[in-house]
C-alpha cells in the first residue's frame, strides 16, 4: 500500500488530505510534506486523515514532531476524519491530550 | 616512444572528438572491438570528468611499444579544483555511481593501470594504460 | 576469463548454427546452460556480444555492412553494462560486511538488556519477544525485589532497528539506577519519562508498562506510558478484559504525570502483556481483532505459562507467512496457587 497525499492553501489554514497507510516506510513521506507547513508562522494545519486506514507507531512520531514544530512557529495543527483503528493508537498513547483531534468520522472501512 | 597526440577538453563536444582519436588508436595497436569500446567508454569518462568538474584540460594518448609491452597511454590533465578525497572518489559501489559503475572506479575496471594525482586548487592528473593481450 | 570464453565460443557457434537452420528448441537450451556458465564467471555482457559477431561471420559469409555496423553498435551500447556489473559482487561484500557487524551488534544487545525470568512462587511466567529484524526494539525486564515481589517493564520504542535498539539500552541503565522495589510503577515512569525527554532525538519516543506484583496481598499495581493495553483474564468468569490505561508516551512533555491502577489476582488469573507487535499482526491486507489475539491465548491457556506464549507466537508468525512486521514481545503471568 501506497501513501498519497495533496494540500490545499486556504488563506490562514493548510488542509493536508493523506489517504494510504502510514509505516515506517511511508511516514518518512508523510514528514517530508507535513512538516515544511507547520513551520510557516501562525498559521492552522489540518491533516485530514479520512482516507488512512493504517497508521502504526512510526506515523506518531511524524506527528509528534509536526506539533512540535507547529508549536514553535506559533501555529496549530489539527487531526480531522480519524478512523476508529486510528484514533485508538492516539489515545492509546496518550496523545488525544496534547494534539488537537476531531474524530467526525465513526466506524470507517476497513 | 612516439610522439603524443593531445585533444583539449573544452565544450561537450569535444569529449565526441577524444573518444574517436582514442579509438584511431586502438584501432591502430591492433586492440580487438571489444577493447577498442572500453577504451572509448574510458576516454568519455575522463573527458567528461574534465569537462563537468574542471570545465577545461586535456587529454593526451601516446602508443607505448617497447620489446615487453604494446599499449595505449592516456592521460588526462586539468587545472581544475582537484579531488579532496581520493580514496573516496576512487571507491566502489553505489554512493560514487549511483549503481551505474562510472566514474573513476569504472574508468580503472576498463583500463589495465590507473593512476591519479591531485591537488586542490592546482588541478588533476589521472593517467591509464591499456596493454594490447 | 578468456579462457571460459574460448571453452564456450564454439559450443556457442554451434548452437547458433543450428538455431539459424532449425529454430529448434534444444539449442535454445543449450544456449541457457552456455549463458549460465558466463554469468557464473563473471563473463561482461560486451563480450558474450562480440562472441556473437565472431560467430556469425563465420556461419554467414555474406553479411551486410549494415548488420556488422548494427552489432559494434550494439557492442558499444552494451559497455556500461559490464561496468555495472562488476559492481554488484562488490556490493554484495559490502552488503554482508555490514550485516555480520549488525548481528555482532544484535548479539551485544541481547547481552546487555538480557534479564532472566525469575522464580516467583505461586507465579506462573511466560515470555516471548522475537526481532522484526536483527536488532530488537521491543524491551521486557524483570526485578525481583528482596521482600519477594515483581517488577515487570515491557516497553516499545517508536521506530525500529539499530536506532531503537540503541535507545533501549538507554532506557536499561536508567532503570538499573533506581531503588525499585521502593518505588512505584508510576514513580518510575515519571522518572524515564524524563530521561527519554531530555536525551532522546526528538522524533524517538517509547512507550512502556511498568508493573509490580506484591506476592503476599495477590496485588498488581501498574501503570502506562501510551503503551499497548495488556489483559486481564479472570478465570473464575472465564472472561478477558482489556487494561483501561491511560498515560502519554515517554520523551514527549518533560511534566507528564502517569496514573496508577490497582489489581488483585486470584488463582489461576493472568495477567497479559503485550506490544503492538502482537496486536497488529497482519493477516494478508487484514488486521487481526484483538479478540483473535485473545482467542489464540484461550486455545493455548492449558499450558504452562512458557509454552503457551511460544505456541501464541508461532501461531501469528504462520499467520503473517514467518515475515514479522514488527517486533514481537508477549509476557504472560498466572497465578497458580
Amino acid at each position: 500500500m501506497n501513501l498519497t497525499m495533496n494540500v490545499i492553501e486556504e488563506n490562514e489554514k493548510s488542509i493536508l488530505n493523506v489517504s494510504g497507510e502510514i509505516d515506517a516506510y511511508t511516514a518518512p513521506k508523510l514528514k517530508e510534506t507535513l512538516l515544511p507547513l507547520t513551520k510557516e508562522e501562525e498559521k492552522t494545519v489540518e491533516v485530514n486523515l479520512e482516507n488512512v486506514n493504517y497508521m502504526d507507531s512510526t506515523g506518531l512520531g511524524v506527528f509528534i514532531s509536526a506539533l512540535k514544530s507547529a508549536k514553535e512557529s506559533n501555529s496549530k495543527l489539527t487531526l480531522v476524519n480519524l478512523q476508529d483503528r486510528v484514533l485508538r493508537i492516539f489515545e492509546i498513547t496518550g496523545l488525544d491530550d496534547i494534539i488537537d483531534i476531531r474524530a467526525a468520522i465513526r466506524g470507517g472501512n476497513e | 616512444m612516439e610522439p603524443q597526440s593531445c585533444v583539449n577538453i573544452h565544450k561537450e563536444w569535444d569529449i565526441v572528438g577524444a573518444r574517436q582519436l582514442g579509438r584511431e588508436m586502438a584501432k591502430k595497436l591492433g586492440f580487438g572491438t571489444v577493447d577498442q569500446a572500453r577504451i572509448a567508454t574510458a576516454v568519455s569518462e575522463l573527458a567528461r570528468n574534465i569537462y563537468l568538474y574542471a570545465e577545461k584540460g586535456q587529454i593526451c594518448f601516446e602508443i607505448i611499444d617497447n620489446i615487453e609491452h604494446r599499449g595505449l597511454c592516456m592521460t588526462a590533465v586539468d587545472s581544475g579544483p582537484g579531488i579532496s578525497d581520493i580514496s573516496q572518489a576512487m571507491q566502489d559501489g553505489y554512493t560514487t555511481s549511483g549503481g551505474l559503475g562510472a566514474g573513476l572506479p569504472g574508468v580503472k575496471r576498463l583500463m589495465d593501470e590507473f593512476d591519479i594525482n591531485s591537488e586542490i586548487g592546482e588541478g588533476t592528473r589521472i593517467k591509464a594504460i591499456k596493454w594490447v593481450r | 576469463m578468456e579462457e571460459v570464453i574460448s571453452k564456450n565460443a564454439s559450443s556457442y557457434k554451434r548452437l547458433l548454427r543450428s538455431y539459424m537452420e532449425s529454430q529448434d528448441e534444444q539449442a535454445l537450451y543449450g544456449v541457457e546452460k552456455v549463458s549460465k556458465a558466463f554469468i557464473k564467471n563473471n563473463i561482461l555482457p560486451e563480450e558474450i556480444v562480440n562472441l556473437h559477431i565472431q560467430a556469425m561471420a563465420d556461419i554467414c559469409k555474406d553479411l551486410t555492412d549494415e548488420y556488422k555496423h548494427s552489432m559494434n553498435f550494439l557492442l558499444e551500447a552494451m559497455i556500461f553494462y559490464g561496468l555495472a556489473m562488476q559492481e554488484i559482487p562488490l556490493l554484495r561484500e559490502e552488503k554482508h560486511v555490514l550485516q555480520s557487524e549488525i548481528s555482532v551488534a544484535a548479539s551485544m544487545q541481547q547481552t546487555l538488556l538480557g534479564t532472566s525470568k525469575p522464580e516467583i512462587e505461586g507465579l506462573d511466567i511466560g515470555v516471548i519477544s522475537v526481532p522484526a529484524h536483527q536488532m530488537n526494539g521491543d524491551y521486557h525486564h524483570f526485578v525481583k525485589g528482596k521482600d519477594g515481589s515483581l517488577g515487570i517493564a515491557i516497553a516499545d520504542v517508536i521506530g525500529k532497528g539499530i536506532p531503537a535498539a540503541l535507545c533501549m539500552s538507554m532506557i536499561k541503565y536508567a532503570m538499573d539506577s533506581y531503588p525499585e522495589e521502593s518505588m512505584s510503577p508510576k514513580s518510575i515512569l515519571k522518572n524515564l519519562n524524563r530521561v527519554v525527554e531530555r536525551n532522546v532525538d526528538q522524533s524517538m519516543f517509547i512507550t512502556m508498562c511498568y508493573a509490580h506484583y506484591q506476592p503476599e496481598e495477590s496485588k498488581l499495581s501498574f501503570s502506562s506510558a501510551g503503551h499497548e493495553p495488556g489483559f486481564y483474564y479472570n478465570a473464575e468468569t472465564d472472561t478477558f478484559k482489556e487494561f483501561d490505561t491511560k498515560g502519554l508516551v515517554l520523551g514527549v512533555s518533560p511534566d507528564a504525570d502517569y496514573k496508577e491502577y490497582e489489581l488483585t489476582i486470584n488463582k489461576n488469573d493472568m495477567v497479559i502483556l503485550l506490544t503492538d507487535g502482537v496486536t497488529e499482526c497482519r493477516d494478508g491486507d487484514r488486521f487481526i481483532e484483538n479478540e483473535e489475539v485473545l482467542d489464540i491465548i484461550k486455545k493455548y491457556s492449558e499450558l504452562p505459562a512458557q509454552e503457551m506464549v511460544e505456541n501464541v507466537y508461532k501461531h501469528f508468525e504462520r499467520l503473517q507467512d514467518f515475515q514479522l512486521r514488527d517486533d514481537f514481545t508477549l509476557l504472560v503471568l498466572r497465578k497458580n496457587m
